[in-house]
């Protein structure tokens, strides 16, 4: 059964439809990539599966029940959305505290999760005080208050500098080998490739793909450039072997082959004994992909 | 349940600087208007009634109106403050938003009696100290400032939670807190001196009532009483209002 299942959901604001009939997905103990360029949706699914924003239709459950009805939902459910969501003249600790005392959680949780995410030294500073990267440290802090089973990561590597999303992706690993579910949101694919099993593609509020990261990049395979004395023979042979393969001869002893793999092309060569004199991989960029399946120019910001 | 979110939302004002300036707003503010009385008392046929009079002691030690004032602006910024700020965390913990609501009204109540009492404590000791200064017998027998100072508590305590309901009716804090003191210091004050049979009705009038002021004019007071019923009336309208209301929007 899926932990987080969105159903249909749809979110008009006047005449635009922030999120149109969206469904997807999330299984247990899977790494999920909610990915989709700025103004897909992302933040308004999120919030609508968190009861925060009130959907036009469709629904958002976690755990088969809709946020609201969730008894003490923080230690079900934890949650970072935006970076700006503390009081600047409250220390990191308060805020902390603030949060255990409306949830019933022990005092004693606040140094365990200041500490997990690297904040104890600071943590008796005030939040105006405090970095981007910081206040997220400090969201992910409070999400983790509840020790809760599944995580609603919204953006986190927001205006953290690379050690601090070498950090993060670390972190979601820890937390995906001891069980969690994880729903992690980015306008880049490059920030979760590593961290996550799968990925949902957003554009425009709607669901362009969800699929895992090996399916998403297999579809396109990237091409395959070998020079062969036999080029034509090879060529035969790849051709006869699967669908898809597509060879375009260069003079007479190059082919640039797609649509199969450099190990299958290497086997088939071995099999027929026919000698390759040289062959390269060129792989598709997963980012390229994303940008082609949310047709984003590929210049997109990079923060 | 209930117990933990007023625990919550009485951290939240203990753990932040501005409610902390308030009260000392509210204690500085009172002495300095008790003082400005006690000084002027007895001084002649516009000025308020001697200090060795009843009359003239309870003039000063009832100006709790800073007090009174300042608690509903406490109470509308228990509710408007957060939504710049830490809205998103509160509902995330607490996802029914009426019992957030709730728990405001019940912990700016209590922060309330606090001002109140503290602006009641400021007044009568001013009061006090001048009346012993000047050599004069208090005129007041003491369960009457007690009875004084509970009111200007109980009423504070009233107001702040109506500044809850308008803080949750209108989001943003500084339009809030200036309507609120637009209303308490101009607007209650005009119209209650130009229809003073509804003056006694007027939020701020009833809980200066319960505080001990005497009404301006001919105006005829509430019982204590009927004013405090009438304040929880009126806080209670407020709140149901906002709660069905500006509450239900999104938090985006």
């Amino acid at each position: 059964m899926p932990v987080i299942e969105i159903r249909g959901l749809t979110k008009r604001y006047g005449p635009t439809a922030a999120v149109d009939d969206l469904s997807f997905t999330v299984d247990r103990g899977t790494v999920v990539g909610f990915l989709g360029p700025n103004g897909a949706g992302k933040t308004t699914t999120l919030r609508a599966l968190l009861g925060l924003v009130e959907p036009t239709g469709g629904g958002a459950t976690i755990n088969g029940a809709n946020y609201r009805d969730l008894t003490d939902p923080l230690r079900h459910v934890g949650a970072v959305l935006e970076a700006s969501d503390f009081h600047p003249g409250r220390s990191a600790r308060n805020h902390l505290r603030v949060q255990a005392v409306a949830a019933g959680i022990a005092a004693t949780r606040i140094d365990e999760v200041l500490d997990l995410v690297g904040l104890g030294v600071a943590a008796d500073r005030k939040v105006g005080a405090y970095s981007l990267g910081m206040r997220q440290r400090l969201g992910i802090a409070a999400a983790m208050l509840g020790d809760p089973e599944v995580l609603i990561l919204d953006e986190p590597a927001n205006g953290l500098d690379p050690e601090g999303v070498r950090w993060l992706r670390e972190l979601v690993r820890g937390l995906a080998e001891e069980g969690r579910t994880v729903l992690i949101s980015s306008h880049l694919l490059a920030e979760v490739a590593q961290t996550v099993d799968s990925v949902v593609i957003i554009d425009g509020g709607r669901l362009i793909a969800q699929s895992s990261l090996a399916d998403l990049s297999g579809g396109i395979r990237g091409v395959v450039r070998v020079r062969t004395p036999r080029a034509r023979h090879l060529a035969d042979a790849l051709e006869r072997d699967g669908d898809g393969v597509a060879i375009v001869h260069i003079g007479a002893d190059r082919l640039e082959i797609s649509g199969t793999t450099p190990e299958r092309v290497g086997m088939l060569a071995a099999e027929l004994r026919i000698p390759l004199l040289e062959s390269t991989h060129e792989a598709i960029n997963l980012e390229d992909i994303f940008f082609q399946l949310t047709d984003s120019p590929a210049k997109q910001e990079v923060s | 349940m209930m117990v933990r979110l007023i625990g919550s939302e009485l951290l939240k004002l203990v753990t932040v600087r501005l409610p902390a300036i308030l009260l000392g707003a509210t204690a500085a503010l009172t002495v300095l208007i008790a003082v400005l009385i006690a000084s002027r008392a007895g001084g002649g046929r516009m000025a308020p009634a001697p200090l060795d009079t009843a009359e003239g002691l309870t003039q000063v030690i009832t100006v709790t109106n800073f007090g009174l004032i300042l608690a509903m602006v406490l109470g509308a910024i228990v509710s408007s403050g957060e939504f710049r700020t830490t809205a998103t965390a509160t509902y995330l913990a607490t996802s029914r938003r009426w019992k957030v609501l709730v728990a405001k009204l019940f912990a700016a109540s209590l922060a309330g009696l606090v001002f109140g009492a503290v602006a009641a404590g400021a007044a009568t000791a001013t009061g006090l100290i001048w009346v012993s200064a000047k050599g004069f017998d208090t005129s007041l027998p003491a369960g009457t400032m007690l009875e004084y100072a509970g009111g200007a508590a109980v009423g504070a305590a009233l107001l702040a939670a109506l500044g809850v309901g308008v803080g949750t009716l209108i989001r943003n804090t500084v339009v809030a807190s200036v309507g609120i003191l637009v209303w308490a210091l101009v607007i209650e004050h005009i119209g209650g001196g130009l229809f003073s049979s509804v003056a006694p009705y007027l939020p701020f009038t009833a809980a200066s009532t319960l505080a001990g002021q005497a009404l301006e004019g001919d105006a005829i007071a509430l019982s204590s009483g009927a004013a405090a019923a009438l304040l929880v009336a009126i806080a209670a309208l407020v709140a149901v209002v906002g709660a069905r209301t500006v509450l239900r929007r999104d938090i985006a």
